[in-house]
């Protein structure tokens, strides 16, 4: 009988047409559509207010967390760098070497791609430089007569300071200042270039540097996951609590984008919210902290720029963009998952 | 208006068919009670009709729509054809009275203009226009039967369907679900109810169809009678495969 049923035209017409109809008959107004969910949403949330609290809650700490990792990984690198750029190599020249040999000396080492700048001295400009350090110290000040004067800038090496670019890498520059013509003949025999003399400290600067760099990366998407995950988790629960109702609004035939839409607009109200909330938190808490940091010599000259200019606002946005990007995504998986089922 | 043809259904992991090659043919403005023990089959024949599940095999052909025919993304446009009363009312918590009655005529695509119109009216109908503000929660079972029947029929459909409606209700609220489903019926709306109740059954005298086993064991067309004691139940016409299609193929053919 059933194959005499299939083989039944006149059903199959009737079938189709009438499913035609049925589709040509819902009068859907998309934007009045959109309305309603707006509508529902915004109602669902003052309506299951405990939920949609603990949902803002929990992702507007999420997002602290996440700013406070992105800010410390920043402020770490830059003082980390910061304090690299403070350690230069110096270079010590015969006593009396002239400032006509020490630019031709500059020329030369200036080829290296590594160098970042040079500052030289004569032995007049260190014996000056000296005079400068030691003003306050009348017993040194005292004893400096013409004759100790003139014995000092003889015996006072001429200097040359070097910045390089990458610290970690000095052998060409040894190389140069070992076998060049030029720096064979002026360079002081008695006193040897620093860059053994702080190579302690630059590898631990480099090595802190480096860790805040990778590490900070590293922790900064670890956060994120874990914000992910407990923001979509505290969203799932919310919506776990409430898979009945979705059951029930499919049974009375709503659209699937209908029944999702209240829940989206949900959980993007809680993201706006929290991230209203966690910008807000996070400026007072860099407020409180920056001046402590800084009297510790760490460089918060980046992120302070950032929140002291208009650029403020756009760090407002990107908290509100990241708690309703979450939130939306966070919903919308987890509406799928009973929407599916059904 | 409902037809069924040979309709097999069988769930993984059971022995036995839920559904055992059923034949049910109601006509337009029928009211039809269904009849049958916890298993019998009644549940899964609605959830059928509601293509919330699909047969292994046979034919179902509602409103004159085949449902093999009805896709998924028809399925929410299929629904709203139709009016269905749950057991357990299945009404949205956190929405008003008012609000789940308009749930129905939204997704349908109203127009505010016309749901403002509409809902009154059906609650009226229902009795509860005074109770448009409440919460579910905080009305009686009865009154939620009735928001439930009021969503059902405000957009006017040609079946309803009500899974053991007054299951959770008493007595005095039995009779008044049921006179609103009667009076929803003389509206010329074709009514498909499951039950447990041997009086509302036996005091309506409609249609009794009878379920045992995923079987229509018994089908007494008029002033039909609650037997579901075996011994006592007598086989008067058990439909063969075909049969109700053989009747149902003359109107559409027509």
């Amino acid at each position: 009988m059933t194959k005499d049923l299939d083989k039944s035209e006149k059903i199959k017409h009737v079938s189709k047409s009438s499913l035609k109809t049925m589709r040509r008959t819902y009068k859907r107004n998309i934007a009045r559509e959109k309305a309603r969910i707006v509508k529902y949403g915004t109602r669902g949330f003052s309506r299951n207010i405990w939920l949609s609290t603990a949902a803002t809650v929990v992702m507007a700490f999420t997002l602290i967390i996440l700013f406070a990792t992105v800010v410390a990984s920043v402020i770490l690198t830059n003082t980390a760098e910061l304090m690299k750029d403070k350690i230069d190599i110096t270079i010590y020249l015969k006593p009396g070497t002239s400032a006509e040999a020490l630019a031709e000396l500059t020329e030369t080492i200036k080829k290296d791609p590594n160098i970042k700048s040079v500052v030289t001295s004569t032995s007049e400009e260190e014996y000056a430089k000296f005079l400068e350090d030691n003003a306050g110290s009348e017993d040194i000040i005292n004893v400096l007569d013409e004759e100790m004067t003139a014995l000092m800038i003889d015996k006072m090496q001429a200097t040359m300071r070097i910045k390089v670019y990458n610290i970690d890498n000095l052998d060409s520059i040894k190389k140069l200042v070992a076998t060049e013509k030029n720096f064979v003949q002026n360079i002081d025999e008695e006193k040897a270039p620093t860059y053994d003399v702080n190579q302690v400290e630059i590898a631990t600067i480099t090595s802190w540097a480096r860790i805040a760099r990778t590490g900070g990366i590293a922790l900064g998407v670890v956060f994120l996951v874990v914000s992910i995950l407990i923001i979509f988790s505290t969203i799932r629960m919310a919506i776990f609590s409430r898979r009945e109702e979705i059951y029930m609004m499919k049974l009375v035939g709503a659209d699937k984008s209908f029944i999702r839409g209240p829940f989206l607009i949900e959980a993007e109200i809680c993201g706006l919210i929290s991230g209203l909330i966690a910008a807000t938190i996070s400026y007072a808490g860099f407020e409180f902290v920056a001046p402590k940091l800084s009297r510790y010599g760490v460089d918060i000259s980046t992120i302070s720029n950032v929140l002291h200019s208009n650029r403020l606002v756009l760090v407002y946005l990107v908290f509100i963009a990241v708690g309703v990007i979450i939130g939306r995504i966070s919903a919308r998986m987890a509406v799928s998952k009973y929407l599916n089922k059904a | 208006m409902i037809l069924l043809d040979s309709v097999t259904k069988k769930y993984p992991g059971d022995n036995e068919p839920a559904l055992d090659s059923v034949s049910l043919h109601i006509e337009p403005n029928e009211f039809v009670f269904l009849v049958g023990k916890s298993g019998a089959g009644k549940s899964t024949l609605m959830k059928m009709i509601t293509k919330e599940e699909i047969p292994d095999s046979g034919k179902i052909i509602i409103g004159g729509i085949d449902l093999d025919y009805v896709k998924k993304r028809d399925i929410p446009g299929y629904r709203r054809r139709l009016g269905v009363v749950f057991q357990d009312f299945k009404l949205l918590p956190r929405r008003t009275v008012y609000e789940n009655v308009a749930f129905a005529l939204e997704i349908a695509g109203m127009s505010g203009k016309e749901i403002r119109k509409t809902v009154p009216k059906v609650l009226e109908l229902v009795d509860l226009l005074d109770q448009a503000k409440k919460f579910p929660g905080q009305l009686s079972g009865g009154q939620q039967q009735r928001v439930s029947i009021a969503r059902s029929v405000a957009r006017q459909p040609k079946i309803l369907i009500a899974d053991e409606p007054t299951a959770n209700l008493d007595k005095l609220t039995t009779e008044e679900i049921m006179g609103l489903l009667k009076k929803i019926n003389d509206f010329g709306t074709t009514i498909l109810v499951t039950t447990h109740n041997e009086n509302i059954v036996n005091t309506l005298q409609k249609r009794v169809v009878t379920m045992k086993d995923g079987k229509i064991v018994n089908d007494q067309k008029n002033n039909g009678v609650y037997e579901l004691s075996e011994a006592r139940v007598p086989v008067r016409r058990v439909q063969t495969p075909g049969h109700a299609l053989k009747q149902k193929k003359k109107v559409i053919l027509s």
